[in-house]
């Protein structure tokens, strides 16, 4: 019984970390932050440019 | 899936690529956090809301009042009015148009005073593209300090009516 | 092709128990094996029938609105633009939206609970108080009566039957989403099925909260605005009305998200077998947007007088972000989901191996999947930045406004939407889609042309051109204005994009419509498989 609980759970294990595997869409979401970071303080130094106001 | 009943110990913390993105994420977040609280400190360009009530009409009195005073010229037969050096500057918004011309200096700081006598507009000054909101009733102060130097236009960007896009203005300021 | 969905139709997969089903009340889908609620199925048809004739309504403007912007072309009169105007933000933001939803939120709660819907009734009263609602502020708008748009800022003013349609409307998706919660009630109470609920129910339920708090700002802006129009009350204080109309209209879109999310959710499961990676790092998310996804509503008042800096700062950030964590989430976990699927069936060559060999000639699958992208890139990334406080001055009002939003409802939850359609009709209204290669490439004609009309919205709009103004050459005004050639350029490109959206629009209209009332009925037997 605890044979079988062992094998059930190597392969619950090797699944799980099986599903972590996800290159590409770490890839996408990278590029995502990088372009994030762009465009949001391309905006503040376009927003610096103006007159100052408060 | 998604559409199924999920298995039973579901409530398990983040491993691998998920939680090495939300801890991405929530440092990204962070930093969003920190940016506006930081340029309101340090930074030239706020919205502060700064705003007292105001009756249109009262409003429009002292429009008047400030042009009677401080007058120095005409263009196309709308007055060219110039404040004092870090004093108070009055623009009313009316359907459709600004009301006056303001003449300013590159570099003096001014609170010029935007309200409406009817109804919502938008105050959009180009070519800088700083957008306020103008409401009858607020008295929306801003304290401006132009950084150049020449001719501006006002333009409205908030829908008043069949005129809208008649709704223009000026602002003149002198290096 | 395989001609079942990839999912498994065995009750101890799905977790439920016996339904709660009356006789006669109750069919098994063909294709999928899930219990089928009649009385949900015949409110989802009629509800989405509905939504789609409005997107009809709120399309025909667009192109209108399109072709008058376009400098060159500038089709309509001041006074028709402004009345199409207000026509298309209704009809496009609230009515095909909420109709659609309500089929959303019914569906969800019956045939993925096993249960049946709670009341025919309520059911009934949810749909007459919405198309009455929405009759009557189409009737006002086009005899002329409430050139106002969407938002009828105070001291704009409309006929009072603008305001009671806007009310009803309200009330009716209130009422539908009563009805969605006592279906949950009633499955819940008839055990109905073993455990939590599914995900995709789960991110309904967020949705329905959220539209709770969104109709009740609805309640208490509209009817003291009403009753002013009538003349009851002499004045409503233009800022007020702000604050709360904001607290309806930016709301409502917080509903769209969590509704398009949960759509993503489902579509990804349904085209490619995906599994959600980890259910409560979803679940959580979720959470995060009902707890502080209502707040950012200040976003519309970052350069209004009357709020100071403080409070603009801590709404307008979603408290510290927390909301925009949750999108950042939802933006890993949908397409790590579908990653897993692919890759699990061979698809593992490099890094984007997967992507390449996902069933992109199916409709519900590139739609889903290019509203994430549009969501994402383009409409996350420019609502962050315009929300603001300081960089919504350079923004406030001009046309980079409209050039978010397209890439979040249209580009986001209409495609997303559009993507489920493809799904709704053979499997609820079990009819066959003609022309199937104009199914596969409709979504993309209807992508492509928002995403260019967007863009060239953000574009036109960095140059100060203003949003919701019939001529930028201010033709007659006392003192001159204009824009540089640079700007005509973007607005001639808006003319375009609007034009192929369209086109996309019509394409899918014609489709779900033909397939509706002409279409083979496939009763019996499993969809044809896209």
């Amino acid at each position: 019984m605890s044979d079988e609980k062992k094998v059930a759970d190597i392969i619950r294990d090797e699944h799980n970390a099986e599903e972590h595997h996800t290159p590409g869409t770490m890839t996408l979401v990278l590029a995502l932050l990088a372009s994030f970071a762009v465009y949001y303080f391309a905006n503040w130094k376009a927003l610096a440019d103006t007159w100052h106001v408060r | 899936m998604s559409i199924h009943v999920p298995a039973a110990d579901w409530f398990k913390a983040p491993t691998g690529g998920e939680r090495t993105w939300i801890g991405l994420a929530l440092a990204w977040c962070v930093v969003l956090s920190v940016a506006m609280p930081y340029w309101h400190l340090r930074g030239k360009q706020n919205s502060t809301g700064e705003a007292y009530a105001v009756e249109p009409m009262k409003f429009s009195e002292r429009v008047e009042a400030f042009v009677a005073s401080n007058k120095v010229g005409e263009e196309n037969g709308v007055p060219v009015v110039q404040p004092a050096p870090g004093g108070d500057a009055y623009l009313l918004a009316q359907m459709w148009r600004w009301y006056p011309i303001l003449k300013l200096k590159q570099g003096q700081s001014y609170r010029v005073h935007l309200s409406s006598l009817d109804l919502q507009h938008g105050f959009s000054l180009q070519p800088m593209n700083m957008n306020f909101q103008v409401l009858p009733g607020y008295d929306h102060v801003l304290t401006l300090t132009p950084t150049s130097s020449g001719s501006f236009t006002i333009i409205c960007n908030e829908f008043c009516g069949i005129g809208h896009h008649l709704m223009t203005g000026r602002v003149i300021v002198e290096p | 092709m395989s001609t079942t969905l990839p999912l498994s139709g065995a009750a101890e997969a799905t977790g439920f128990a016996t339904g709660n089903h009356r006789p006669g009340e109750l069919r098994s889908c063909d294709t999928t094996g899930l219990p089928v609620c009649l009385n949900a199925q015949w409110f989802i048809r009629i509800n989405a029938v509905m939504a789609v004739v409005f997107l009809l309504v709120g399309g025909i403007a667009s192109i209108l609105l399109a072709l008058t912007r376009a400098p060159t072309i500038h089709l309509l009169s001041a006074e028709w633009y402004y009345r199409v105007l207000t026509l298309h933000g209704l009809n496009m933001l609230i009515f095909w939206i909420l109709f659609l939803e309500v089929a959303i939120l019914y569906f969800t709660a019956t045939s993925l609970l096993n249960s049946r819907l709670a009341s025919k009734g309520v059911a009934w009263a949810s749909f007459g108080q919405m198309l009455v609602g929405a009759l009557m502020v189409n009737a006002m708008i086009l005899t002329g009566n409430s050139d106002v748009l969407m938002t009828s800022y105070v001291p704009l003013k409309g006929h009072p039957l603008f305001y009671l349609g806007i009310i009803l409307v309200a009330t009716g998706t209130l009422t539908g989403v009563g009805n969605f919660f006592a279906t949950l009630y009633v499955a819940k109470r008839d055990r109905t099925y073993n455990g939590s609920v599914p995900l995709v129910v789960f991110g309904a339920t967020a949705a329905a909260i959220i539209a709770v708090v969104t109709l009740l700002h609805g309640a208490i802006v509209m009817i003291p605005t009403f009753l002013w129009s009538m003349g009851i009350l002499e004045t409503i204080d233009a800022a007020w009305y702000r604050l709360i109309w904001w607290g309806l209209g930016h709301q409502s879109q917080q509903v769209n998200v969590c509704a398009m999310v949960s759509v993503w959710y489902l579509l990804a499961t349904i085209t490619t077998g995906a599994k959600p990676i980890n259910q409560a790092v979803c679940r959580a998310a979720f959470v995060l947007y009902v707890l502080f996804i209502n707040i950012a509503s200040a976003h519309h008042l970052l350069v209004d007088p009357g709020v100071g800096a403080g409070w603009k700062i801590w709404n307008t950030s979603y408290a510290m972000y927390l909301a925009v964590l949750a999108s950042m989430i939802h933006g890993f976990t949908v397409p790590a989901s579908v990653e897993v699927a692919m890759r699990k069936k061979g698809h593992t060559n490099g890094l984007f191996g997967w992507l390449f060999a996902a069933p992109w000639s199916n409709p519900g699958f590139s739609a889903f999947f290019m509203s994430l992208v549009i969501f994402g890139f383009l409409g996350g990334i420019t609502g962050v930045t315009l929300g603001t406080q300081q960089i919504n001055i350079i923004a406030h009002n001009t046309l980079r406004i409209p050039g978010h939003f397209h890439t979040t409802v249209v580009g986001g939850t209409t495609l997303a939407f559009m993507g489920l359609t493809y799904y709704v009709v053979p499997l609820l209204f079990q009819k066959e889609f003609y022309a199937r290669a104009l199914c596969r490439i409709q979504p993309y004609v209807f992508a492509g042309g928002v995403t260019l009309m967007a863009v060239a919205m953000t574009f036109a709009g960095s140059y100060g051109v203003p949003r919701r103004h019939w001529d930028v050459e201010f033709a007659g005004a006392q003192v001159s204005a204009g824009f540089d050639a640079s700007a005509h350029l973007w607005l001639g490109l808006m003319g375009v994009g609007g034009t192929i959206a369209f086109v996309g629009l019509l394409m899918f209209i014609l489709l779900v419509v033909s397939a509706v009332f002409f279409g083979k009925s496939n009763a019996g037997r499993a969809m044809t498989a896209w």
